[in-house]
């Protein structure tokens, strides 16, 4: 009997960190494919970026549309959902990861923390294992996560046609800044 | 010779022209836009979660009338952001991004009113979010 209650007691104490979620809806997600010799700038927006946190265990994990991404140009936005992403076949583009240095992150303080996330990124249909720096910023009750890699967008798929190389990249950039806050 | 080259000019400038309008070529602007389909938040989120693929087959970059009741409005940065009630557990709801480019009649909202908005689906992720969203009065 004594066991029973001491496995409730550890499974109700797990369950309770395990819903340490937090979210957004929220993030910026910003993509930088402007070539070093373009005159123009091939770069892209979303406001739309959804992720979860649980910090806990450190998993990671962000969804974001392709379709939502805003260019300047409404040529360049119709390009990148027809001939590069094509959306239409692969609407969103997922990472599920980890954080791998939580020991160093204590995410129920406040303060600033690098941390170091490893795992999945899809894209066009193609998964691949990426690592990628990034600050967390703890500050009441709010969690703002700022990082910035690279994707080689060969490495998904998406090529980049020789007539528009001197202009796109294929060393995209990927900016991000989110603020979550746990979930209801 | 001449004509040749009179040709070849007409050639280049319609070149030039239709060059010069796809690069300046104007943002979806659906005011004037027919809808392709028209739903109500609820059964739209209902519809993606029972069925992610099959509604991004039926709704997917086509033009959305959507009718809700307005849960949350959020001003991002000069990106205003409509959430729509769907009754959903756990609160995802139908979010409609207003066009950046698009005139608005208004751009403030009220939780509680009923609206219609006109976008584009982009598909599902937790809400099912449309972009280029014009209301319909």
């Amino acid at each position: 009997m004594k066991k029973i209650v001491l496995l409730f007691v550890v499974l109700a104490a797990t369950t309770t960190l395990s819903a340490q979620n937090y979210f957004t809806r929220d993030g910026k997600v910003k993509l930088d494919a402007t070539s070093s010799t373009s005159p123009e700038k091939i770069e892209a927006l979303t406001k739309t970026a959804s992720c979860v946190l649980d910090i806990s265990t450190g998993k990671i994990q962000w969804a974001v549309l392709l379709k939502s991404f805003k260019f300047e140009q409404a040529l360049m936005e119709e390009h990148f959902n027809e001939n590069y992403v094509e959306s239409n076949k692969f609407p969103k583009a997922t990472f599920a990861g980890q954080i791998t240095n939580l020991s160093e992150v204590n995410l129920a303080k406040d303060g600033a923390y690098n941390a170091v996330v490893t795992g999945k990124m899809t894209l066009h249909g193609v998964t691949k294992d990426i690592t990628a720096n990034g600050a967390l910023n703890v500050s009441g009750g709010k969690i703002r996560v700022n990082a910035g890699f690279s994707l080689m967008l060969p490495d998904y798929g998406i090529n980049i046609p020789s007539l528009v190389s001197d202009k796109v990249t294929k060393d995209a950039r990927i900016l991000i800044d989110a603020t979550l806050e746990p979930m209801k | 010779m001449k004509k040749i080259l009179i040709a070849l000019l007409v050639v280049v400038a319609a070149g030039a022209g239709v060059a010069y309008y796809l690069w300046n070529k104007p943002h979806v602007n659906l005011t004037n836009a027919k809808s392709d389909i028209a739903v109500d938040a609820k059964t739209l989120l209902e519809e993606y979660q029972r069925d992610e693929a099959a509604s991004n087959e039926k709704y997917f970059d086509k033009v959305i009338a959507v009718k809700g009741i307005v849960t949350e409005v959020m001003n991002d940065e000069g990106t205003v952001k409509v959430s729509l009630e769907t009754g959903d557990p756990n609160g995802f709801v139908v979010r409609c991004e207003l066009s950046a480019t698009a005139p608005h009649a208004r751009t403030e909202f009220t939780a509680g009113e009923p609206v219609q908005f006109k976008g584009t689906c982009s598909g599902l992720n937790f809400d099912v979010q449309l972009d280029n969203c014009v209301e319909v009065r």
